[in-house]
């Protein structure tokens, strides 16, 4: 049975989250997979920059910065 | 000494790492001052050598552009990878590889490591900021690491140079240690309908995992520690931004006011080195070449020096404790609307004060396409050379009339439009450059916001000292030939017979400051090619309002903007040293078009040369900078030509405008 997911974008600030999927398979997703967004690490949303864009993940210890863009097509579930 | 030794030996050592890992610090802390920086050939990728002696070895030290990942992405992972197999002309193939991981990180750090057992090369982990793991509670058994990696692990933490002699013996000791056996990656089948490097991405991950079990303790999760209490203040909505506000403007103050009066001293030891020089050499040729040609020209190099070293002074500040991500972080919303990114409001703002520092600050982009936007919008800042031509025009011909309020006065109001014109043009400049020329697939934004930690004097000084370096002698060189030459071209040919005939004509009309000496110059100046070529581009510049000295005056100030002044005040007969008084000031009011009595100078005209020079790319220094910074003479050349005719449109539908409307 597939797990309840959601995109990362929805998860607020403060949440953890434990990632499934990322959407894709251009240079965007290789490098998210390889800053350590694999299908399985889990997360938390720090923060969101002024008008809400970029966000500031926290995950395998340290402090990483995406944009919505980016956001969206990280599938995971909440944690 | 003990006969077992080994016989000194030469070893090449390649420093790879990701960024922020204080891989910059360990290079000084083993080799000092490098002995080359410079550029790639045709990339725009910082190459870094340095040397160091240890136990009669000599060792050469070659930095890696900080990387996350050895798959080639762009310019820089190419580097690294060209560099590492050894296809990199220039740079022999390094004999052992020392990985700079931060322990703070260990997980995402050690990706690039693992890929690095890949190459077949001999390798060192430098494992840095053990110092801060610890405080964080992270304990790493690093014999146990370096047992399950094969090959030596060392935690080093470089301000207090802990670690550093262990690493020297590690790296000595590389030749008989042999590469080590590339880490086995499990194969998922739940992965096996990805491409092969999103499959080999999470299969590594997976394998770090099974590679740190049982040696490093979890590391404390956030907001435990003070950084973490000012990390969410300084990236807080509200409280970031006014934090960001401030720092801004101190930085901004600071290359604008504190470099103020360094920029006097430069001109005032270069004015008193010129007549020193002056007084020690016969009238003539070769002393005015040296004088007005050689010497100003090194002056108009110099000048920019204290912008420069201020500028990069804050930058490796603010980068070394980790601000300027964050800085990034906060302003990326705001500038990812026009096509630009966060990363791009440093070089931005610096460059109101002067483009310069400000494209050389662009170096801080990673991302290629968002740099070489930046770069080609910065000029578009109005700059200080910019603001004494507003002050004098502003000054001279708007009527100093109240708007609205009574201490809101229209010339204030002027001024501040043509700040405002240059920052409208830029967003538009790149709002459709980013969707038409530099249209291509997304890029992504995956930034890191690294740990809180103190600077190291030694890198920033290091920093600053390298962008002056850099600057003079690079740049240097070349503005300096390009002042000489539109020196030549505004003094020569010169008849003697002509110029005395056309002196004399220009003193026998009487106006007041004119003297003997200033009327020879401004009829040199007029039979000059570059004289000529005034008139020549009159038909051009008439539709702005322009009589031919106004076109002179515009094409001389192609070293520099600020000259525009001194150049108009030879024209009209004064010494070059009134540029700035009233009595250019006077002159320009009284100016006639030829033969009639005319004024020149009107508000639709003060206004049109205004936004021309608000717009226009007269900066030579400016364009042998793009030149530089990009490696490629293609920007420059563009950079010019788009600048040149929108300054253009601009001035023209700005005069048309104003003289419709009878101003």
């Amino acid at each position: 049975m597939p797990a309840p997911s959601a995109s990362l974008d929805t998860i607020a600030v403060g949440n953890a989250a434990r990632v499934l999927d990322i959407a894709g398979d251009d240079a965007v997703a290789i490098r998210l997979l390889e800053m350590g967004l694999t299908p399985g690490v889990g997360l938390r949303v720090l923060g969101r920059a002024p008008f809400g864009d970029p966000l500031e993940l926290e995950l395998r210890g340290y402090r990483l910065s995406i944009r919505r863009a980016e956001a969206l097509r990280v599938a995971v579930e909440p944690a | 000494m003990p006969a077992s030794d080994p016989a000194p030996a030469r070893l090449t050592v390649a420093l790879l790492g990701n960024p922020n890992t204080g891989k910059s610090t360990l290079f000084s802390a083993l080799a000092g001052i490098p002995t080359r920086v410079g550029n790639y050939p045709g990339v725009t990728v910082e190459e870094k050598l340095g040397r160091f002696t240890y136990r009669g070895s000599e060792i050469e030290l070659v930095d890696l552009p900080g990387t996350y990942s050895l798959t080639p992405q762009g310019p820089d992972e190419q580097v690294a990878v060209d560099v590492l197999h050894g296809r990199q002309p220039g740079v022999p193939r390094p004999d052992a590889v020392v990985i700079v991981a931060d322990a703070t990180n260990l997980e995402r750090n050690l990706f690039l490591a693992t890929q690095a057992t890949e190459l077949g090369l001999p390798l060192v982990v430098a494992l840095t900021l053990t110092d801060v793991g610890r405080r964080r509670g992270r304990a790493i058994d690093s014999a146990e690491l370096a047992r399950r990696l094969g090959c030596p692990v060392i935690p080093v933490a470089t301000p207090r140079g802990e670690g550093l002699t262990d690493l020297k013996d590690a790296i000595l000791g590389t030749p008989t240690a042999g590469p080590p056996r590339p880490l086995p990656l499990p194969a998922d089948p739940a992965h096996a309908h990805r491409p092969a490097a999103a499959r080999t991405a999470i299969a590594r991950y997976a394998a770090i995992e099974r590679l740190l079990a049982g040696i490093t303790s979890q590391i404390r999760p956030a907001n435990q520690l003070p950084e973490d209490t000012i990390d969410r203040l300084l990236t807080h909505p509200l409280w970031g931004t006014l934090a960001f506000t401030a720092v801004m403007l101190a930085v901004f103050s600071s290359i604008f006011w504190l470099a103020a009066p360094l920029m006097d001293l430069i001109s005032t030891g270069m004015d008193g080195l010129s007549a020193w020089v002056a007084a020690r050499l016969p009238d003539g040729a070769i002393r005015e070449l040296l004088v007005d040609g050689v010497l100003a020209g090194v002056g108009g190099v110099v000048v920019f020096v204290p912008q420069i070293a201020i500028l990069f002074l804050f930058i490796a500040a603010l980068e070394g404790c980790g601000y300027l991500a964050r800085a990034a972080y906060l302003m990326d919303r705001l500038l990812v609307g026009v096509g630009l990114s966060g990363k791009s409001f440093i070089p931005l703002l610096s460059s109101f004060a002067c483009a310069i520092p400000g494209i050389m600050a662009a170096r801080t982009i990673e991302n290629r396409r968002d740099r070489l936007l930046t770069i080609l919008v910065a000029p578009l800042m109005s700059c200080s050379a910019r603001l004494p031509v507003y002050l004098l025009l502003a000054g001279a011909f708007v009527p100093d009339v109240a708007v609205g309020v009574s201490w809101l006065r229209l010339p204030a109001v002027v001024l501040a439009g043509m700040y405002a014109l240059g920052v409208a043009v830029a967003a538009a400049v790149a709002w459709l450059l980013s969707r038409t020329l530099f249209r291509g697939p997304p890029q992504p934004f995956v930034m890191e916001l690294p740990g809180w930690r103190w600077p190291q004097a030694a890198v920033v000084l290091e920093r600053a000292r390298e962008a002056v370096w850099s600057f003079l002698q690079n740049a240097g060189t070349l503005i300096l030939a390009v002042s000489v030459v539109v020196w030549a071209l505004s003094n020569y040919p010169r008849d003697e017979v002509a110029i005395a005939a056309d002196a004399e004509a220009a003193l026998a009309t009487g106006e007041p400051e004119a003297d003997v000496e200033s009327a020879r110059r401004a009829a040199i100046q007029r039979g000059s090619i570059l004289g000529r070529a005034g008139k020549f581009v009159e038909p051009v510049v008439r539709p702005l309002g322009w009589d031919w000295r106004l076109g002179c005056a515009a094409i001389a100030s192609f070293p520099a903007r600020e000259v525009v002044l001194g150049t108009l005040a030879v024209l009209y007969n004064l010494p070059p040293e009134e540029a700035e008084g009233t009595a250019l000031e006077r002159r320009l009011k009284a100016a006639r078009w030829d033969g009639t009595d005319r004024p020149v100078f009107t508000l639709p005209v003060a206004l049109s040369i205004m936004v021309f020079f608000a717009l226009c790319a007269q900066c030579a220094s400016t364009l042998v900078v793009i030149g530089r910074e990009t490696q490629s003479w293609v920007w420059p050349v563009v950079t010019f030509t788009y600048m040149t005719v929108l300054a253009w449109i601009a001035a023209f539908a700005t005069f048309q405008f104003a003289t419709s409307m009878g101003w």
